[in-house]
């Protein structure tokens, strides 16, 4: 079977997959107990008139339709792009609140990611490569431990002793509220001095599972055959190092990486609040809060898409690299 | 790499706030959102929109207990509790120049009529007709003698027809450039993570406002509300501060301080009247009388709360109670309770526990959203108080939206709860005694979850509503008390504190204890109005 009849199954399968989650995406705030009326009016816990549900219930346009009809009108604006009106939000529709979050959330969680990946391998690799060394005593452990903190905590204390108490960085916003969002170097300059710590707390969290993946992969690959062979042969280690062990070790963490690209964008939801980074993940926890369907329901496919087709691209990139994965 | 870490290495250019700027923390929002429509009921219109970028016709004052005249310069009923007439200050300008004129506030209450989604008060559910006779004249015509919906029509915003008007679907109308006659109407900035309001160049009132610009940095969380306030970044915020004197005024004394009056809306612990055994007053008397509501601040709201009045009326009521009170059902009294209990026929069985008339142990489970600390701490102490008189009282959390679709249908048997507030007695007791605000059990009632009527209160509320003589409304509304304390509809624990935090090291002028022109807290809107217009930057003292 050829690589593009390979990939066509699996477009297919994907394609399964993202009606399915659609699907769900639709069911699943409907089974939630209660209306979103309901839910904002519980808010105001009494500030507001009790005939302010009625109100609530006009403005919102909540819908008696049968589920059937609902569901026919939501693949129909799914197919339009329209992700309809938030609630929480109101009037502002879905696309515009997700638009104030997501690129901050990929920027942030994104480059995060990038550097705990590239780190952790890089690390994992030379801890293997010279197993017993001082840096496969010490990286593992030391960064299991670390990782093995409850992340809301470690944020917090970052926040706490670095931020406020000692003043090396800002605790909170993506950029500094005298600095004009724009395309100058202050702005770039500021917007990553902000996300240095919340960046630096989620490498640190994340750091000791991209380590061990690796070391682990490269203790395999390096006690293979073709290695062996290669060091008989004399090749020189640098060599070996890069070429022949890395790349087959990759392997297994680039399908991790590719699952973990796909939930960047369902925002680092600690981070955020504990940073008050404006992104997806508190966006998440209002819409939920609020019963805000089509919020919910923008946010959830825009984590969907992204775990597909972030899976997708690993795909292609496995057959690409690895023989075995096309047969 | 190596020009990221210059730059990361260059100190923070911490720019010095603009003297004259204000900053305020009242949302809690990880992203603004540019919202400015003070018609919508949701809530998603930005703090200060309605009292602030909008204003009212009055403003109840909590602390005086009057209505000061604000849009309009004085009210009268020209026909007892029926038609209402608004005489408008002649001198208030919109923000772009045009004049202000009783023809916008009838076109404004007629707007509500023509999209019930935006009546947020239901005003039309008693407003017969909206007239403006001449330009400084409002005449409003109930359908039927009903007092109350004086404060409701007094606190309406009152939007600008000249814009209003071109505006097709006012309920989906974000309003990104509002154009109010409030202290301030300009938005200087909107970015996601702050936004700066400067000041109205046509105000009213002379001299005001005396600072140049507010500015609201979005701040997702109370921890990080907390760590702002201690910085010192912060002059005004509404936030919940633990321990406030050590951790935020300790800082500064000088400068730094708080006031948390408990003029809030009370909470408390709702029986489900319909069911035995708790559609017995005895029983919930008695329940009331197992509370040691001392231990139960000082356990759940850090020592900042006081036990409720016996009338339930928080201290924003504090001129329409009875004192003394004429009973005492809210103090802890055991002995009392358990010959309440006793009297109704719950008495202890053998295994120590209290049992119901058909003689299943009675388990009463309380009812709270899990994650609501304060709430969750004040379940568990009744609870514990609960089981000292026989009965068992297991807290149930609940999360949130569950808890409201249960507690709003009448599923419980005890829960914990909010009520509802208004500058009269009035709607408290409507939703706490009132026949009117009762719904079967399964549907969602807005209040009253307790799902109690009384015929006492029913013909109190409706002589209540019939007058507009003040004096005879401070009758009622003791009557109303001696009802409540009567029929105990419902468990008073503790009014909830307005939080209010300032800091003077660049702006002045906030009430304070000693200096009540108004509740300090941003929450209580329109009353935050009266801040708004009396704050000054320090330098201008």
């Amino acid at each position: 079977m050829g690589p593009l009849i390979q990939l066509g199954r699996r477009l297919g399968l994907y394609a399964l997959a993202a009606w399915v989650a659609l699907t769900l995406n639709f069911l699943l705030p409907r089974l939630m107990p209660g209306d979103p009326a309901q839910a904002l009016y519980a808010r105001f816990q009494g500030r507001i008139e009790p005939a302010a549900l009625d109100s609530l219930r006009v403005t919102l346009g909540l819908s008696d339709a049968p589920l059937a009809t609902q569901y026919v009108l939501y693949l129909q604006q799914l197919a339009h792009g329209e992700l309809g009106t938030s609630l929480v939000y109101f009037p502002e529709p879905v696309s515009a609140v997700i638009g104030t979050g997501l690129g901050w959330t990929v920027f942030l969680a994104g480059g995060a990611l990038v550097v705990s990946f590239l780190l952790g391998s890089t690390i994992g690799a030379l801890a293997a490569w010279r197993r017993g060394g001082w840096l496969d005593t010490v990286a593992p452990p030391l960064l299991s431990f670390l990782g093995a903190f409850p992340y809301f905590w470690m944020a917090m204390a970052a926040a706490w002793g670095l931020g406020f108490e000692l003043g090396w960085f800002p605790v909170r916003h993506a950029y500094g509220p005298e600095v004009q969002a724009g395309a100058t170097l202050e702005f770039v300059a500021s917007a990553l001095r902000h996300a240095l710590l919340p960046g630096a707390t989620m490498v640190v969290a994340s750091l000791g599972g991209w380590v061990l993946t690796m070391r682990n992969a490269m203790l395999v690959v390096l006690g293979d055959d073709p290695i062996r062979y290669a060091q008989a042969r004399g090749l020189p280690p640098g060599r070996i190092f890069l070429h022949y062990a890395i790349r087959n070790a990759l392997l297994p963490s680039l399908t991790s990486f590719g699952m973990a690209i796909g939930f960047v964008v369902s925002g680092a939801l600690l981070t955020e609040i504990v940073f008050a980074y404006p992104g997806q993940g508190y966006l998440l926890l209002q819409a939920v809060r609020g019963q805000d369907y089509p919020l919910l329901q923008g946010l959830f496919l825009t984590i969907t898409l992204a775990v597909l087709g972030a899976n997708a691209v690993v795909d292609a990139l496995i057959i690409a690299l690895d023989p075995r994965a096309r047969t | 790499m190596i020009l990221a870490l210059g730059l990361l290495a260059c100190a923070d250019p911490v720019a010095p706030v603009p003297p004259g700027t204000m900053t305020v923390l009242q949302e809690q929002q990880a992203a603004w959102v540019r919202n400015f429509n003070p018609l919508l009921s949701t809530g998603g219109a930005r703090w200060p929109t309605s009292a602030g970028i909008y204003e009212p016709l009055l403003i109840y004052n909590r602390a005086t207990g009057e209505f000061v005249p604000w849009l309009a310069s004085s009210y009268r009923w020209t026909d007892p509790a029926r038609v209402l007439e608004f005489t408008v200050r002649p001198d208030v300008r919109w923000s772009d120049g045009q004049p202000f004129t009783a023809d916008d506030v009838a076109w404004t209450l007629n707007l509500l009529k023509r999209f019930p989604a935006l009546d947020a008060a239901g005003l039309w559910t008693f407003v017969q007709s909206v007239e403006a006779p001449d330009a400084h004249t409002v005449q409003i015509t109930f359908t039927r003698a009903y007092s109350p919906g004086l404060a409701l029509v007094a606190h309406q915003p009152i939007v600008p027809r000249h814009v209003w008007e071109a505006v097709a679907d006012p309920v989906a109308f974000a309003n990104p450039d509002p154009v109010g006659t409030g202290p301030f109407t300009e938005i200087v900035r909107f970015d996601p993570q702050v936004w700066e309001l400067g000041k109205n160049p046509y105000y009213w009132q002379p001299g005001v406002p005396a600072v140049d610009t507010l500015r609201f940095p979005a701040v997702a969380s109370n921890d990080q509300a907390l760590l702002a306030l201690i910085d010192g970044e912060v002059d005004w915020a509404g936030s919940f501060v633990p321990a406030i004197a050590r951790t935020y005024v300790s800082r500064d004394p000088e400068h730094r301080g708080y006031w948390f009056p408990a003029v809030s809306d009370t909470v408390f612990l709702y029986p489900q009247t319909t069911a035995a055994p708790l559609n017995d007053a005895r029983v919930r008397k008695a329940l009331s009388l197992a509370i040691d509501r001392d231990l139960l601040v000082k356990v759940a709201m850090h020592d900042y709360a006081v036990p409720s009045h016996p009338s339930a009326l928080s201290d924003g009521y504090r001129s329409w109670r009875v004192e003394p009170p004429s009973d005492t059902w809210v103090r802890q009294d055991p002995q009392a309770a358990a010959a309440l209990l006793d009297e109704a026929g719950y008495k202890i069985g053998a295994d120590g526990h209290r049992h119901g008339l058909d003689g299943a142990p009675l388990e009463l489970p309380i009812l709270c959203p899990a994650g609501w600390s304060d709430w969750v701490r004040a379940a568990q102490t009744i609870g514990h108080d609960l089981d000292a008189i026989g009965i068992h009282a297991p807290l149930q959390g609940l999360d949130f939206g569950t808890w409201f679709d249960r507690v709003s249908r009448g599923d419980f048997a005890l829960t914990l709860g909010w009520s509802v507030s208004g500058p009269t007695p009035y709607a408290f007791y409507r939703g706490l005694l009132g026949s009117g605000t009762v719904k079967p059990v399964g549907e969602p009632a807005p209040s009253n979850w307790q799902r109690y009527s009384s015929p006492a209160a029913d013909a109190l509320l409706t002589r209540f509503e019939a007058t507009d003589d003040t004096a005879e409304q401070h009758a009622l509304s003791a009557s109303l008390q001696a009802v409540f304390a009567d029929e105990a509809p419902a468990i008073p624990l503790f009014p909830t504190p307005a939080w209010g935090e300032y800091n003077t090291t660049r702006i002045t002028g906030f009430p304070t204890a000693e200096d009540p022109y108004a509740t300090l807290s941003p929450n209580t809107v329109p009353d935050a109005l009266f801040v708004l217009t009396r704050v000054r930057p320090r330098s201008a003292n």
